[in-house]
């Protein structure tokens, strides 16, 4: 899976960039598997590819449509997909795009992970080992996609935010 | 010739009618083509605040690609500061998410009759109404427009309440506090009861050549990580700007009366990041992510960048960084333009410093060097019109008026347009460009800034004078400044970060650009050609801005700069002949003196 360290993400969005040009050539935020939620009026961002969690929810699938790959990457068919978006709705996290009557999910760029080279700050990073995260306190998160990532980033940012409280400067 | 047209937006804001159709012809982009619409659609003579004012909003040929810094909006109109050609960028996220969703421009006409926002996703653009939204400011504004629509990833551009209240010197945000910031295109927005611009873009940005285009992309990432100013740029942004005037002789203590700062090292660059910023922050797509978000005891935000630090510290002779902060994050809440709000208050304490005014006439208001009530009430008042905030909020030119003669002495504006934070005097380049510049007093226009290398060969390549190469000196310097200017109308129109392509001296050149071009669009365009359209659209601004009223006297710097050299520090003594400088940028451009 693709890790973000929040601390570091300075929200520039060249993740996207790169994922998007990667697997069409063009650019448009739409078209990234990677998302970065900028929650700008409290300086939090960090940028969300699916984090491989244990819950996997967006394998309720009603065409069975999507599979898990060797390295925890979800495999989507497209030709079992009916575009009813149920795996988009049901990512706690919001880390899943939609795009041409397809959902869009991170599949490591066949290990070149386009995003991670790209990213300026060192903030991203392939982890290989991803079984250990639990998305569990976010399945019942409200809201759409977008939502749901903004609320995920605003909880991760919450340790920082009480760091800055405490006197942490970028330096310290 | 036109080397590029695309879609741009029409809204009629007095009939709410909304229609597609082409970017002017002679253009390249965002300013170019914005300021060939002004030119073609303005009648002469309007209200900057009245209904027949239009203002644009353009993007470029690049944005939104995959060239690093292609992340700028360009708005323009009538300026209700100058009464000439207004126009400021934007950085952040807003303008490659206005190209996403199929549009380089947007015009708009007319005003509404009630308070509006402009909503725009993909191809459904709408005039919705935002009354609920009229007293909050651009961050109040944005968060409640991606609440209630429901996606905290719409771009927002907005007004605060200083452009509800027509202030002249109102900016018009993005991403919270990434401005277009001179020349009160806030007021114009204000005037024609538009709140706020609100999209959503899905559609890409897809070279025609891509091997072409990415070989360019690549080569321009390698340029930048290449440059000398890269690790400062990177670490400071602006802010590393303080230090290096310092040394120079040309920071403007206490209002320009010395070059002397005793406090430096408590309010640069350094005790900036030291004390105040928790973290970098980047626009879109950029390798060097120079900005900053900084937390203080007065608020949060984005910024500031150097004209607001030193804005608020050293011109106003305040050595409390902080204070300034949490300043600079109020005026960008507020929507007020950091230079513009930072001069008024810093002509007003030498104005209170010289016995020209007292506090009385400022509603009681202590206006002692650095005077924290001043720099945290002033603000306020102005946005809100509040007691003397009413005057203030005209601009040092006319405000000045009601002072007298010697407090109009001691402004600092060029065409009502207030000066940046750095003295003229010893970076003759920068002050001629500030003289002659289409929209004012303004050193951003393009910057001059091979003047500050010393390199005569680079100087020499460039432009073809050595001498253009040294700050102090006066030879080469028209040929210097319509170089910059050229390099300036490039990045407004390409829509590429100036601190990169103007800051980062020779980063990138005319020719660097049109092979840019050439590899997204598919069709070769020469370095010379994107000059020539340069040199036409800095043309069309000139005739814009004579049949506005502009007069040659006018070009000039205020006259405590030419009639007295700088009293202390480094540039002890330089003086500057104005007149004769401007006479030789006239030559350059083929202009007689009437």
């Amino acid at each position: 899976m693709i890790h973000c360290e929040l601390r570091i993400c300075v929200g520039c969005r060249m993740c996207e960039v790169a994922c998007s040009a990667f697997h069409f050539d063009g650019v448009t935020r739409a078209m990234s598997r990677i998302r970065v939620a900028k929650l700008e009026n409290v300086g939090v961002e960090m940028a969300i590819a699916c984090l491989s969690c244990q819950e996997k929810p967006c394998l309720e699938c009603p065409t069975l449509a999507l599979t898990v790959g060797d390295n925890g990457e979800i495999i989507l068919d497209g030709d079992l997909c009916t575009s009813c978006e149920i795996c988009v709705e049901e990512c706690p996290v919001g880390a899943i795009g939609f795009y041409d009557d397809l959902p869009l999910f991170c599949d490591l760029c066949d290990g070149a992970t386009s995003c991670v080279t790209a990213c300026p700050s060192g903030a991203l990073s392939y982890i290989e080992d991803h079984r250990d995260s639990s998305l569990a306190s976010f399945l019942q998160a409200d809201g759409n996609p977008n939502q749901k990532r903004a609320h995920y980033v605003s909880m991760q940012g919450e340790p920082i935010r009480k760091g800055w409280k405490n006197g942490l400067r970028v330096d310290s | 010739m036109s080397i590029c047209n695309a879609t741009s937006l029409r809204v009629d804001l007095t009939h709410g009618k909304i229609e597609k159709s082409q970017t002017p012809d002679n253009g390249i982009g965002g300013r170019t083509w914005n300021s060939v619409t002004l030119m073609n659609e303005l009648k002469p003579g309007v209200d900057p605040l009245g209904p027949d004012n239009i203002l644009c909003i353009g993007v470029g040929p690049l944005t939104g690609s995959e060239l690093i810094g292609t992340c700028r909006f360009i708005a323009s109109a009538k300026s209700p500061l100058t009464g000439i050609l207004g126009d400021s960028g934007a950085r952040g996220f807003f303008a490659p998410e206005l190209r996403w969703a199929g549009y380089q421009q947007i015009v708009f006409t007319g005003a509404s009759d009630k308070w509006a926002y402009l909503f725009i996703d993909d191809d459904k653009v709408e005039i919705r109404d935002a009354s609920h939204l009229v007293g909050l400011d651009i961050t109040q504004t944005t968060v409640q427009l991606q609440d209630e629509l429901h996606d905290p990833d719409l771009q927002v551009a907005a007004i605060g309440p200083a452009g509800e209240n027509l202030v002249r010197y109102s900016i018009i945000s993005c991403n919270l506090a990434r401005a277009a910031g001179r020349t009160g295109m806030g007021a114009v927005m204000g005037s024609k009861k538009l709140k706020a611009i609100v999209v959503r873009g899905s559609k890409p940005v897809t070279p025609a050549d891509p091997e072409r285009f990415k070989n360019t992309c690549e080569q321009f990432k390698q340029r930048i990580e290449e440059h000398d100013e890269f690790e400062a740029r990177h670490k400071f942004g602006t802010t590393k700007i303080m230090d290096s005037l310092a040394n120079m002789g040309v920071l403007p203590a206490y209002h320009y009366r010395t070059a002397l700062f005793d406090d430096l090292k408590k309010v640069n660059g350094t005790a900036l990041r030291r004390d105040h910023v928790v973290k970098a922050k980047s626009c879109y797509n950029c390798n060097i992510y120079c900005s900053r978000y900084t937390y203080t005891k007065y608020n949060e935000g984005e910024g500031p960048e150097y004209e607001a630090q030193a804005g608020f510290t050293v011109k106003c002779g305040n050595p409390d960084l902080e204070l300034a902060v949490g300043v600079s994050n109020t005026v960008n809440r507020l929507g007020l333009d950091c230079i513009s709000m930072g001069e008024v208050i810093a002509w007003l304490m030498e104005c209170s410093h010289e016995e020209l005014i007292s506090d009385a006439d400022i509603d009681g208001i202590d206006l002692s060097w650095g005077s924290k009530e001043a720099l945290l009430r002033l603000p306020e008042m102005v946005a809100h019109r509040e007691g003397i905030g009413d005057l203030l909020a005209e601009g040092t030119k006319r405000a000045a008026k009601q002072f007298g003669e010697e407090a109009q002495k001691l402004t600092v504006e060029v065409k009502g347009l207030e000066l940046f934070s750095a003295d003229p005097r010893g970076i003759k380049g920068y002050a001629l460009m500030n003289a002659v510049n289409s929209r004012g007093g303004d050193h951003y226009r393009g910057e001059p800034s091979i003047e500050l290398t010393g390199d005569e060969e680079l100087a020499m390549k460039r432009i073809g004078n050595r001498d253009a190469a040294h700050r102090l000196k006066e030879e080469g310097k028209g040929l210097l400044v319509n170089y910059a200017e050229h390099m300036g109308i490039l990045s407004d129109s390409m829509t590429i970060c100036k601190n990169i392509s103007c800051c980062m001296v020779d980063v990138i050149g005319f020719d660097f650009a049109a092979e840019a071009y050439s590899g997204l669009h598919g069709h070769d365009i020469t370095a010379q050609q994107l000059w020539e359209t340069c040199s036409h659209v800095s043309q069309v601004e000139r005739e814009f801005n004579i049949r506005e009223g502009l007069r040659p006297e006018d070009d000039t710097l205020p006259a405590r700069f030419v009639d007295h050299p700088i009293p202390d520090g480094p540039a002890k003594g330089t003086a500057i002949d104005i007149d004769r400088m401007v006479k030789d940028y006239y030559k350059e451009k083929g202009w007689k003196n009437n």
